[in-house]
């Protein structure tokens, strides 16, 4: 396997109801250090539970998923301490209510990376200042606007310092209003060099952000392409009737 | 006239004015000195409000430690069982399952008195200490409750919170500790104040198997003062008041834990 390959899927099938439903059927993808990949495609199509198979937070029913090398469906493997590396970002943000926006950050750093806290507080206070919003570290999520929460999610995930981070849909579930500030931070973080994979219905940001672009259709995938040949030049017909009525 | 020891009692240290009122004043007042005052029979009183929130409290922790660790297996069960792998740690977490689920079933599917009357009289035969029988009733019949309540407080927190917490590292039982738990704790804790106030008021069938608890003292009194009503009323009213104290106490205990959050 090629060095600079981070996230190998090959085969990955998830199955329910004794293979009548069919949420993915042999997607196969390589994830290379650097790079970002947008997965788009109607809904229901598959690509959540893609992203999803890739830190095995869905456990696949077939196919392997290598990461750094290592088959990670294997049930010997600490999915744990692979996870560590792998950032993700939902839909829901998922902040946890109980804590600051401070706790939230240095939570895993300090019980997992066993760092001290002051290590921990000044690393989640520099990140917040990134996304400019190293004011609100004090506060509860419940009194954070939709974009700010969904900004804190992505800055809660970089504090565990990932090797690749994992997108799902970040900014469907905000106002239209604050998808661009959370699409700011996105590309900044592709421009630095982070390792992406992100599902989205924001055509705009995989046409500029992305390196690649993977186009999922009842659980497989039917093209894959840099965003320009994609958008231009669409081969599947189910890639071009989708991309006729979301462009 | 012949007048009894408990009369000239009180025509001693009774108010002029009250044996010269009406007759249903000084009949009601004769009634609450044979109740409550005459050879200090308030002191019984105490002593079985005292043994009432001994069994209380005991019974509580009792329920509290059952009722996490019973919801907990049942939780960590339905959440797992499907990912498991078959092997030693599946099995003996299906077993306690299992068993939690019986307990559930028959602690929730029988009367309380017969439970405490088959523990008092069955089980610990042997043992003279009526409150530790008592607390064992009370405890393993709270606990099945206090199980219930915790388990639908973790049920309602979304999944995604655990799903946040498994995609940043932590193993299932971390996740529960720090992000599941604290939650739910806080969601659950109305009902479990609830539970607690049922539980306050449910011991006073401890006098079923002789354990002289607050309702029993005055039933006690009664006997031997000779009066129907009034150690009835006074014992209602200290359990009202001890209701409301800590309905009101919890109430202060939930608007600090929410204020946390705004």
């Amino acid at each position: 396997m090629s060095d600079n390959i981070i996230i190998r899927a090959t085969e990955v099938k998830k199955h329910f109801k004794g293979g009548q439903i069919k949420a993915l059927d042999g997607v196969s993808a390589d994830i290379k250090k650097g790079e970002v990949v947008v997965i788009i495609g109607p809904s229901g199509s598959g690509k959540s539970t893609f992203l999803r198979c890739l830190n095995l937070l869905e456990v696949p029913t077939g196919g392997q998923i290598f990461f750094n090398g290592v088959d990670i469906t294997d049930k010997k493997v600490d999915i744990n301490l692979h996870r560590q590396k792998m950032g993700m970002v939902f839909q829901h943000f998922n902040l946890f209510p109980h804590m600051t926006i401070l706790q939230n950050l240095t939570l895993a750093p300090i019980q997992l990376l066993k760092k001290t806290r002051e290590e921990a507080e000044s690393k989640a206070l520099a990140l917040l200042e990134r996304v400019g919003l190293a004011d609100r570290a004090n506060a509860y999520p419940s009194q954070l606007s939709g974009g700010q929460k969904q900004r804190v999610a992505i800055v809660r995930a970089l504090a565990m310092e990932p090797e690749v981070m994992l997108f799902d849909e970040p900014t469907s579930a905000l106002d239209p209003e604050m998808v661009g500030e959370v699409l700011e931070v996105m590309k900044q973080l592709a421009d630095e060099g982070m390792t992406m994979v992100v599902v989205t219905h924001e055509m705009g940001f995989a046409r500029e952000v992305g390196d690649r672009v993977l186009f999922m259709a009842d659980g497989k995938l039917l093209e894959e392409g840099s965003p320009e040949e994609l958008f231009r030049n669409p081969q599947h017909h189910r890639l071009q009737d989708f991309l006729s009525k979301v462009l | 006239m012949k007048v009894s020891e408990t009369m000239q009692a009180w025509m001693d240290i009774a108010p002029e004015w009250i044996l010269n009122g009406p007759k249903w004043i000084g009949d009601f007042c004769y009634d609450f000195f044979k109740s409550f005052i005459y050879d200090d029979r308030w002191m019984q009183y105490a002593e079985g409000l005292g043994n009432t929130l001994l069994l209380t409290a005991l019974a509580l922790v009792l329920g509290l430690v059952l009722g996490v660790i019973v919801s907990l297996i049942r939780v960590s069960w339905d959440n797992t069982h499907t990912e498991l792998q078959p092997g030693i740690g599946k099995f003996f977490l299906g077993l306690g399952n299992a068993i939690c689920k019986v307990y559930l079933t028959v602690i929730r599917g029988t009367p309380v008195v017969v439970q405490i009357m088959i523990i008092f009289f069955v089980i610990m035969a042997s043992s003279n200490n009526k409150i530790l029988a008592g607390v064992v009733a009370f405890g393993i019949n709270s606990g099945a409750y206090v199980a219930e309540i915790i388990r639908g407080g973790i049920m309602s927190i979304d999944r995604g919170q655990m799903e946040a917490g498994r995609s940043m590292g932590f193993g299932y039982v971390p996740t529960m500790r720090y992000i599941i738990l604290p939650q739910a704790f806080k969601n659950v804790l109305p009902s479990l104040v609830n539970e607690f106030i049922v539980l306050l008021k449910e011991t006073s069938i401890a006098g079923y198997v002789g354990l002289t608890d607050l309702t029993r003292a005055a039933n006690i009194v009664r006997g031997v003062a000779y009066v129907d009503f009034l150690p009835l009323l006074g014992v209602a009213a200290i359990y009202l008041i001890l209701v409301l104290f800590f309905t009101w106490l919890m109430g202060k205990l939930e608007r600090r834990l929410r204020s946390s959050e705004r």
